[in-house]
């Protein structure tokens, strides 16, 4: 069979004279779809600001404003409305996991950073529940947080863990600062960064001290049965399950372990389990709340400005020991640099 | 027709590949339909796709593959890789 397709590499402007003059009607609507994606993946990289986020900043409310619809397993967004901003609980478990944890990242940020929701200038969240059929994925598309309700076989309810709320909603921060390029290592830390952030709402929420914190992305998710604890592990990547039908958890913990890989963008949320162990390494040496002193080394850099979006693990942990050093003391520089060495991304002094 | 689809990325990042061969299913002539119009709608290159969103490899027949993502899939596309998915081997 003859499948026009083009690749992204054809110019915007040839795929524009495609659509207005081809006589055959499957070229032009490959054309248009190349188009149309192409357009979506140039809005998703322009939408990190080129300048420090809120030069100009309007005066924005300290609440949430919320909106949870229900796609009724459709895949087709954003569903019908079931619960706005301020409305009493409904009957539906899942449309209030998801609308509490909202709040909850929204609080977060707020209270820990001064950040008014994930665009830092108040910027409504809204999440689509029961996306698709037994769809076993949680996804951010670049407006909203998508949950789907799991197999019920390995996966349960996507929205039964808050770090995973937090994790989609961070994707969104990073969008709106740093923009990190979604492959490859910039991918991994922007996969990073989200279970960062995405635990700290947790641990914030059950005010837990980093020696406290169960460090799992996704606890709470496997279903009964799958031999596993959680998704991934921040305190001991690699750990997170080993089950004959799930397969093992494949994050490395260090730079020796790291995957070359085209799949997955170039592993993002594999090689994610270094920057993640480097993070968890810093947060107990420093000890304490990990959102306050490390927490806020790592937000600094993801929306300090000067990340470039195609930023490596090298030069991110750079800038985090920079960070360190800008806003605390000598111990918490020492701290930061020493995980970023155990984690193999650093050479020792 | 065999249609081979592999699904990577997702918020585990876990691969998936299934193996369907439609020679001998009464609704085959469905599924080479269904095939054409999803493979219409694929790209040569994989896209760049969203944040923890599913990326789609099809492959008919040995041929080169083409590629789709989360959550621009047409319903065609939606269609051939559910049911590969939960068909194949």
């Amino acid at each position: 069979m003859t499948v026009p397709v083009f690749c992204g590499i054809v110019p915007p402007h040839i795929l524009e004279h495609l659509v207005a003059h081809a006589e055959d009607d499957a070229v032009r609507e490959a054309a248009e779809r190349s188009l149309a994606l192409d357009a979506l993946n140039r809005v998703h990289r322009a939408e990190a600001p080129s300048t420090p986020e809120g030069i100009v900043r309007e005066r924005v409310l300290d609440t949430a404003e919320r909106t949870v619809c229900d796609d009724h397993h459709t895949q087709r967004l954003p569903g019908r409305v079931v619960r706005t901003e301020g409305a009493a609980p409904v009957p539906d478990q899942t449309v209030d996991r998801a609308y509490d944890g909202l709040g909850a990242t929204f609080d977060f940020y707020l209270a820990a950073y001064a950040r008014h929701s994930i665009d830092g200038r108040g910027l409504p969240l809204d999440a689509t529940v029961h996306y698709g059929q037994r769809y076993d994925n949680a996804f951010w598309n670049g407006e909203r947080m998508i949950f789907g309700d799991g197999d019920g076989t390995l996966f349960n309810d996507f929205t039964v863990s808050v770090d995973v709320i937090g994790h989609e909603l961070t994707h969104g921060v990073t969008q709106y600062s740093a923009g990190l390029d979604y492959q490859d290592q910039s991918g991994a830390l922007n996969e990073s960064v989200s279970d960062v952030f995405g635990s700290l709402v947790k641990q914030y929420s059950l005010k837990q001290t980093a020696d406290q914190a169960d460090w799992l992305i996704g606890a709470g998710l496997l279903a009964p049965g799958v031999h596993g604890v959680a998704l991934r592990s921040m305190k001991a990547p690699g750990t997170a399950y080993d089950d004959p039908n799930l397969g093992q958890d494949p994050q490395p913990a260090t730079m020796a372990g790291y995957v070359d890989t085209s799949d997955d963008n170039g592993g993002v949320h594999l090689n994610s389990g270094i920057p993640n162990h480097a993070f968890y390494l810093a947060a107990t040496a420093i000890g304490g709340f990990a959102w306050e002193k490390t927490g806020q080394i790592w937000y600094d850099v993801l929306t300090g400005g000067t990340l470039p979006a195609s930023a490596d693990f090298a030069t991110f942990a750079a800038a985090t020991v920079a960070a360190a050093g800008a806003r605390y003391g000598a111990a918490e520089v020492a701290a930061v640099r020493d995980a970023w060495v155990q984690v193999g991304v650093v050479a020792p002094a | 027709m065999r249609i081979q689809v592999t699904r990577s990325g997702g918020f585990l990042g876990a691969p998936r590949a299934s193996v369907l061969e439609t020679e001998g299913r009464p609704d085959a002539p469905h599924i080479h339909a269904l095939a054409r119009e999803a493979l219409g709608a694929c790209t040569r290159t994989p896209t760049f796709g969203v944040p923890d969103g599913f990326h789609y490899t099809i492959s008919v027949d040995g041929r080169s593959p083409v590629h789709c993502a989360e959550p621009q899939l047409t319903d065609s596309q939606s269609d051939l890789i559910a049911l590969v998915l939960a068909q194949g081997d």
